[in-house]
């Protein structure tokens, strides 16, 4: 197990210096630059060449590529992200006050999304073409059908324009209050974006768990559990969920970096102060320092992530401890 | 009588950057420190330079200097006066290589020197003789204090500013809200609202949905919004649409060093084979005029007499037939010395009313044997694009609402790329020579004159094709009053939002404010 643990990790370092190296590569090579981000399109176009070349230079755009990523990666090395172009203010300090926000939400709608997905999809993989089958299948191909911007606009239409049930966008009110009422008002801010971003996933999540659940019913060991007198429920939960966790685990190890990155759509239309619109208008004023330090914390995490799943799916799975 | 008190709820687009005013570049950053920054000279609301900071300013008698005389009773929020030293720093920040200031930088290009006459008064002096220097005096000031020593670029004053102008900072959430409270040692009158309130909501349908909700009081909308309100009696009942004119245009760049371009029979005809009265009409809805010249109709530079070419594919062919460009090889499209007339139209990937202008104009070019590729591009790579000179034609729109008319920079045959913005490389010796004398010109009446003998010339040797000014729009909860549109917007002037007050909510609606 040791032995597996340190290959995985030696393994993961050149992989984080190619997703890095990627990165840093797509993005300069990309038309534009810092300075050509610079006057919005509302804000108008005043700004010389010449005066955009003395913006580049300040950058230290002028310098070579090569000199730039070494100069970077020795940065990174000593855990120092840089500054934002855009504001001058220290990257990590700029992730760190996005991160919550992203968090709150994704967890959340993660936390929604299995607790919806996994009994429906058990319930359903119990009888496959059943009734409930069918219906759980209309229902959640309709859901995933839907776009999510629309999705969002009806439900902020419906239930905070015209019934005013819930908040419009934004974490709090102007004048949140403290205590318990304060953590009220944050929830209600979260009902509206969790729900759009956990709608969204549910039909992905219930089907696979529901396809693992199929799968298994059929094999023998369910067959003789259900020999052995235990009744239907406990055949399926017990035994046939079991084996279709495995599939789930190792996914998960996929999703956990997703917590992180945040959806564009879903901050922007609900005004969400996360990662994915940090990133989003990162890149659209290339802002370099942030967008690497993004990236790097997505490729650690997601490493992170499939390195944890690795171990918790040789856990759950003995075949897998010991390699051949 | 206007209400005093309560809260106003505005919307920003996007997170300001910074709200050092002169590292400012956007919109949304404007729009706060004008409540907090207070500059040197204002522009009214009729585009008139007006006192703010300074109470009076001298001009020498060849236009090159200018002495500013800055108010006695100018303080900053901790109560230390306002000195021309501040003004002097500034200056100096604007103009250091290692400082952006793209909204500033240009304004001073040509000056010579800067400097302290008294604690209250400096003078400024600028090579080039321009009537309309004084324009770069619209001008914030930084306390220079607060920088010495420091990092200009990296100060917590540029998320902190020190406030010399009615309200001040109260807190800052980032990407979420700015609040601002009135600043008790501001010198002037004092705003209306107790609170500023600006919320960051990026999606224009969003921030329309929670104008008609109550929690914001304004948003700009666009065309399909200003539609959708129309037919919502929620919207009715609460809110209401201000549709007035400003000194934004969009126009095609036509690239003028290339061979397709550089005739100015074949400018003309592309201006003519634009069907500019339809795209008014099924585009804009009528919300839209088009203009014959590089102003939009209210500036004072436009010419109304100057009356735009009109949609005549007839005369278009015609002209082009005598340009050389006929369909020789009969592929329906027209060619000239074996080159055949096609090139990519760039536009801004953002701009959904770009987007369709550059559709309808490369089906109208199609007729004519003219192939137009339309290429959107990101807003950055788009820029990158047309700064360099790597275009051969692309769709623009002038949003700067700038009140100087001056076109010089823009087109005048000396201010190529990359030393200037005429990235068009629009070249005309009797153009170059009037914009020239207007900027010498310092009679306001006869540098009039000269503008619009200008703009004929625009219009017969169009660099460009110039389109069409549209309407701005904007939702406001009927609550908020006191309102001044201007050909400088709602806000690009001095008070703009200052005079605004707002009645409580229900005393309007009958029903529950939120």
């Amino acid at each position: 197990m040791t032995r597996y643990l340190v290959r995985r990790l030696l393994l993961a370092i050149p992989t984080l210096f190619g997703i890095v190296v990627l990165v840093f590569l797509l993005l300069h090579l990309a038309p534009g630059s810092p300075a050509s981000a610079a006057g919005s399109p509302e804000a108008g176009r005043r700004v010389s060449a010449a005066a955009r070349e003395e913006m580049r230079k300040l950058y230290g755009l002028d310098r070579p590529l090569p000199e730039r990523f070494v100069k970077w990666i020795g940065r990174v090395a000593r855990f120092d992200l840089g500054e934002s172009f855009v504001d001058r203010r220290p990257v990590s300090e700029r992730i760190r006050e996005a991160l919550p926000a992203t968090l709150a939400l994704n967890g959340l709608a993660l936390f929604f999304t299995l607790a919806i997905a996994v009994p429906v999809g058990v319930a359903a993989g119990g009888r496959p073409e059943g009734p409930f089958d069918r219906a759980s299948a209309v229902v959640l191909f309709a859901l995933y059908s839907m776009p999510i911007f629309w999705a969002a606009l009806l439900l902020q239409t419906l239930l905070s324009v015209k019934l005013g049930w819930l908040p419009l966008y934004g974490v709090s009110s102007d004048t949140a209050p403290a205590g318990l009422a304060g953590l009220a008002d944050r929830l209600a801010h979260l009902a509206l974006p969790v729900t759009c971003l956990t709608y969204a996933s549910l039909a992905f999540f219930a089907r696979l768990v529901r396809a693992g659940v199929v799968e298994a019913r059929s094999q023998d060991f369910v067959t003789a559990a259900l020999a052995r007198g235990l009744s239907r429920r406990q055949a399926l939960w017990r035994h046939a969920f079991r084996n279709a966790l495995l599939p789930l685990v190792t996914l998960l190890g996929l999703l956990l970096p997703g917590l992180l990155s945040g959806s564009v759509i879903v901050e922007r239309i609900f005004a969400w102060p996360g990662l994915g619109r940090l990133y989003f208008d990162s890149i659209l004023s290339r802002d370099y320092p942030v967008v690497l330090g993004l990236s790097l914390l997505g490729g650690v995490t997601t490493l992170a992530a499939t390195l944890a799943a690795d171990i918790a799916a040789a856990i759950v799975d003995p075949r897998l401890r010991e390699p051949a | 009588m206007p209400v005093e008190g309560g809260i106003l709820r505005r919307r920003l687009v996007g997170e300001p950057a910074t709200l050092n005013a002169v590292l400012q570049s956007s919109l949304p950053e404007q729009q706060v420190l004008q409540y907090v920054s207070r500059q040197l000279l204002d522009f009214d609301a009729r585009l008139d330079l007006v006192p703010g900071l300074a109470e009076r300013w001298e001009v020498s008698e060849d236009g090159l200097e200018y002495r500013f005389f800055i108010r006695p009773q100018a303080v900053w929020e901790d109560g230390s006066a306002v000195t021309s030293a501040d003004a002097v720093f500034t200056i100096h920040q604007i103009t250091d290589p290692k400082v952006p200031s793209p909204v500033f930088k240009p304004l001073f290009e040509d000056l010579e020197l800067v400097e302290p006459l008294s604690a209250s008064s400096f003078r400024a002096r600028f090579r080039d003789r321009d009537a309309l220097h004084a324009y770069a005096f619209a001008l914030p000031l930084l306390p220079e204090r607060r920088f010495s020593g420091r990092s200009f670029l990296k100060a917590r004053e540029n998320r902190a500013p020190l406030s010399n102008g009615p309200y001040r900072l109260a807190s800052w959430k980032t990407q979420e809200s700015i609040e601002l409270e009135r600043n008790p040692r501001w010198f002037g009158a004092p705003g209306h609202f107790e609170r500023i309130v600006f919320r960051i909501v990026p999606e224009n349908a969003v921030a329309y949905r929670a104008v008609v909700g109550g929690s914001l009081d304004e948003a700009w909308i666009d065309q399909p919004l200003k539609e959708r309100s129309a037919k919502d009696p929620r919207f009715g009942a609460c809110c209401r649409v201000v549709e007035f004119y400003n000194l934004d245009y969009n126009y095609i760049a036509l690239n003028n060093r290339s061979p397709l371009f550089s005739d100015s029979r074949v400018r003309r005809a592309m201006t003519m084979l634009l069907d500019r009265p339809a795209i008014v009409s099924s585009l804009y809805h009528g919300s839209a005029r088009i203009i014959s010249g590089p102003w939009a109709p209210d500036s004072p530079a436009y010419d109304a007499a100057v009356t735009p070419l009109p949609f005549d594919p007839a005369a278009a062919a015609e002209l082009l037939d005598r340009a050389g460009w006929r369909d020789t090889n009969g592929n329906g499209t027209r060619d000239r010395d074996g080159r055949e007339f096609e090139f990519d139209l760039l536009s801004s990937a953002g701009s959904t009313i770009g987007g369709q202008i550059d559709e309808v104009f490369a089906g109208d070019l199609a007729r004519a044997g003219i192939r137009a590729r339309v290429r959107p591009l990101e807003w950055s790579a788009f820029v990158a694009r047309v700064d360099s000179g790597d275009y051969q034609a692309a769709s623009l729109a002038w949003a700067a609402s700038d009140p100087n008319p001056d076109p010089f920079p823009y087109w005048h045959s000396s201010q190529f790329p990359p030393r200037g913005v005429n990235n068009v490389f629009y070249s005309n010796a009797v153009a170059d020579r009037l914009m020239e004398e207007a900027r010498r010109e310092l009679d306001p009446a006869k540098r009039r004159e000269i503008y619009h003998r200008l703009h004929r010339i625009f219009r017969d040797d169009p660099p460009v094709i110039f389109v069409a000014n549209a309407s701005q729009k904007y939702a406001f909860r009927r609550r908020v009053r006191g309102l001044v549109t201007s050909p400088l917007g709602l806000y690009g002037f001095w008070p703009g939002p200052l005079s605004w007050w707002g009645v409580p909510d229900d005393s309007v609606t009958g029903g529950r404010a939120q």
